[in-house]
């Protein structure tokens, strides 16, 4: 697997990191696959897959937050226990979080001594924080609070906080996702210093292509928690990466399919419904008119941008896939289509009259229904009961004068159960009985109740198992089949390839490519999503 | 003039001296965020413990021990509830002051209590001095206590890595807790701290001004010292100033009728109160909060 590259240096030292069959499950989702990695004393190694790859709980093993279930770590070519965050800081390996773990209102050397025994000596840690800041340019003012830092001054800060500790092992992950490119580039400075200077050893965790292939020495890509393949830097180049970070294979979808008649989904290619062929390979304006129209909407939150000028169009009739990289704006859009916040600028017309953005229920009165990302936080109530929930969008419907009727919530109920095959002991039970396929259920039957001409599905199945996967699946289809035009938001490549007709690529939170179904390469489309112009 | 001006002056220091030995404590607590709103249970609860304690012992000094203890008893009885049991923490402030103030209501009554006073130190030479002599040396001595707290508690604050743990927890507990330093614990003792310091403050209010207990003696001066760290924006310097302008306010309403001032009696009354309510609408959101306050920490991934 290694090239000569990487046996030159690791023939003089034992690798800096190596680990062997390193599995972890969560209940019944394998997250690590046997995982074999070595990465040699000296270099920056990428690891670079998809969200949900297991790129993340590869790290938290080697940083001792999550325990493995089998598999051995070696460092230097030892053996050893990672309990605990502390344990791995005495072993030597470091991380610099990419959500940033300051303190705001302290200053920046008080941050740096946090957690550190003995009383804080100020001049000692000032001149520390100097004294690094200049080893590896990464400048800051060590008297300074941190709020009033911008972020890739902070992300310097937290760099500072890792290397004071003087590791042997740095990781970062998706340490990029908050920096400007100058402010990027300034970072992959720093860490090829202190890879070639000092031959510490950096692991870069990332899903960004041209980052990985700017900086790193070596590279893993890792794909539904397993080593999909190792590379040497120099001899890969995008389009490879691309096509081994998503691959090809359709597994959960497959597995549903097996349970009915996905087939045709999965693969359009095989399929007899003429319609379908119809849609997915030309648009009819006529027959498809544009229900949701999105025109260049700017959002930032908290200082940070969330929208950068995404335009986007929705036809009745028509599922969009919204893909993308997690973080790049995709929960933003779903919260301004809830009336949640509104847009800096930019406009949202439903059937072309503009709506106003963030205002309660405007969105939903236009026709809007969401399934919402976290059907437990703001998909439904758990603790109110099935028919209740069912209502909680319709309630006028179901009230005179302010008095709601209980008849008529539970008539609603009882049709709406059958009618969407929500499997419950009765309608009064509480929604926290049900498993997670019948509460999707019934925030789905609630939303299409509403008779809505737009729907938005952010993350449908995530959490369900292959037979509510499918009956989700059959379920937007017959919506979009009655003219409903869907937006389906989703981070799972599979999910979108098997729903969709049209795919849209939204990246740092503006749509940066379209492409019909039948024209998806996985190659293009994950170059897209990875931020290349493709 | 001169005299009266002196006379409201002195009489100010008396009444924010309660109010600051207690606020001083919640600045700690509010730093570490959280609003501890059982600090009227602990005053209240001091004030009433150290005339008993008085009482039992003959000794008023050990009446201020006592009012301490009390206060340390309810902050132990709070940190244990709202942190061990999770009970919510405004829930359990609530539940505490109610039953403190049922509880020496009933007290009182089948109890006999006698009077019991601490001295008065007169600092010679500077109690003197025209219009502040009276005000700031010569004290009840409990007070002059206060200058060696407060400047104590900004060092631990500002100079120690306590005070530097604490500020990080009010500010981002989870980024306190990734470095492995125990969250909870911290809270709890910065709970214990209030309390001591709040029951000094009841018991100042008991055995040092008044000299004995009434029914509810307190009177709601736990939520002026929550609104006097509002006031004075979680700075420990503004928190003290806020403690002035509410005991001046309280002075006022005592000094105007001896003045000859005539106003609304009720309005008189409750203009310490009106003024904690402007304090608390005004300040909560123009000066910076802790950007943890009054949230409960819960321990998990960042």
């Amino acid at each position: 697997m290694q090239t000569q590259h990487a046996e030159a240096p690791s023939g003089r030292t034992a690798p800096a990191v190596e680990l062997r069959g390193l599995t972890k499950r969560y209940g019944s989702i394998v997250a690590c696959d046997d995982v074999h990695l070595t990465v040699p004393q000296g270099e920056i190694h990428g690891l670079l897959g998809q969200n949900g790859a297991g790129k993340s709980t590869l790290v938290k093993m080697l940083l001792g937050l999550v325990s493995r279930d089998a598999g051995q770590i070696l460092l230097g070519g030892r053996s050893v226990e990672i309990p605990d965050p502390l344990a791995a800081a005495e072993l030597g390996i470091g991380m610099v979080h990419q959500h940033f773990s300051l303190v705001n209102e302290l200053t920046v050397w008080e941050n740096v001594t946090l957690g550190e025994p003995g009383r804080p000596d100020p001049a000692r840690t000032k001149a520390l924080v100097r004294s690094i800041g200049e080893r590896y340019g990464l400048t800051v003012d060590p008297d300074v609070r941190v709020e009033e830092l911008s972020t890739g001054e902070r992300q310097r800060v937290e760099i500072i906080k890792c290397l004071r500790r003087d590791p042997n092992l740095l990781i970062l992950d998706e340490p990029t996702s908050v920096l400007t490119l100058a402010e990027s580039r300034e970072l992959f400075s720093v860490l090829r210093r202190v890879v070639q200077d000092e031959g510490r050893t950096v692991i870069l965790i990332s899903h960004k292509l041209d980052e990985i292939l700017d900086a790193t020495d070596h590279v893993t890509i890792m794909r539904s928690g397993r080593v999909v393949a190792q590379r040497a830097t120099c001899d890969t180049d995008e389009r490879e990466l691309a096509r081994e970070m998503v691959g090809r294979e359709l597994s959960k979808w497959v597995a549903a399919s097996a349970l009915g008649d996905l087939d045709r989904l999965v693969d359009p290619s095989h399929s007899t419904d003429a319609a379908m062929l119809d849609r997915t390979e030309s648009i009819d304006e006529d027959r498809f008119p544009v229900r949701l129209r999105i025109t260049d909407a700017y959002l930032s939150e908290e200082g940070r941008p969330q929208l950068q000028g995404l335009s986007l169009e929705l036809r009745a009739g028509e599922i969009t896939g919204l893909a993308g990289i997690e973080g790049n704006g995709q929960r933003a859009l779903g919260d301004v289509l809830s009336s949640l916040i509104p847009l800096d600028s930019g406009t949202v017309e439903v059937d072309g009259v503009a709506l106003p953005t963030g205002r309660p229920g405007v969105m939903h009165r236009a026709g809007i229904g969401v399934i919402p990302e976290d059907r437990h936080q703001s998909g439904c109530v758990l603790d109110m009961s099935v028919a209740e929930n069912l209502v909680m969008s319709t309630v006028n419907s179901v009230a005179t004068r302010g008095m709601v009727s209980r008849s008529r919530i539970r008539a609603n109920a009882e049709r709406l159960i059958e009618q969407f095959e929500i499997s419950t002991p009765s309608p009064d039970t509480p929604m926290r009985q049900l498993s997670g396929g019948n509460q999707q259920k019934v925030v789905l039957a609630r939303e299409l109740s509403l008779d809505p001409k737009i729907l938005v599905a952010a993350y449908p199945t995530r959490g369900l198992d292959v037979g509510a996967i499918e009956y989700m699946t059959q379920q937007l289809h017959a919506a979009a089949n009655r003219g409903i035009a869907v937006l389906l938001i989703s981070t799972e490549l599979e999910e979108i390839l098997t729903l969709s007709h049209h795919i849209a690529v939204i990246h740092r939170g503006a749509i940066v490519g379209r492409m019909r179904r039948v024209d998806v390469d996985a190659e293009r489309l994950g170059m897209m999503m990875g931020g290349q112009a493709a | 003039m001169i005299e009266s001006i002196a006379l409201i002056l002195a009489s100010t220091m008396r009444l924010a001296t309660p109010l600051a030995f207690a606020a001083a404590g919640e600045y700690i607590a509010e730093r570490a965020g959280m609003i501890n709103i059982s600090i009227e249970a602990m005053m209240l609860g001091g004030a009433f413990s150290a005339v008993w304690g008085a009482t039992l012992t003959g000794s008023p000094v050990l009446g201020l021990v006592f009012g301490m203890l009390a206060g340390l008893l309810i902050g132990f009885i709070h940190a244990n509830f709202s942190h061990r049991l999770t009970v919510n923490t405004y829930v359990v402030g609530l539940t505490l002051n109610l039953l403190v103030l049922g509880l020496t209501s009933f007290l009182l009554d089948v109890m006999d209590l006698s009077q019991a006073q601490v001295s008065k130190f007169a600092i010679p030479i500077l109690s003197d001095l025209p219009l502040v002599g009276d005000a700031l040396f010569n004290q009840r001595w409990p007070a002059y206590l206060l200058w060696i707290l407060i400047p104590g508690i900004w060092y631990a604050m500002y100079r120690t890595r306590w005070g530097l743990n604490m500020r990080a927890i009010g500010e981002n507990p989870s980024a306190v807790d990734a470095t492995g330093i125990d969250v909870l614990k911290r809270q709890r003792f910065a709970l214990l701290i209030v309390g001591v310091l709040s029951g000094l403050g009841g018991a100042y209010l008991s055995v040092g001004e008044v000299g004995l207990f009434n029914q509810n003696m307190t009177a709601a001066r736990g939520y002026v010292v929550i609104a006097a760290v509002i006031f004075g924006g979680w700075s420990l310097k503004g928190t003290m100033i806020g403690c002035l302008v509410f005991g001046a306010a309280d002075a006022m309403r005592l000094a105007l009728p001896a003045l000859g001032v005539t106003l609304n009696a009720q309005l008189l009354i409750a203009s310490p109160y009106i003024l904690a309510i402007l304090a608390m609408v005004l300040f909560a959101k123009s000066n910076r909060a802790p950007g943890s306050y009054g949230r409960p920490f819960v321990r998990g991934v960042v």
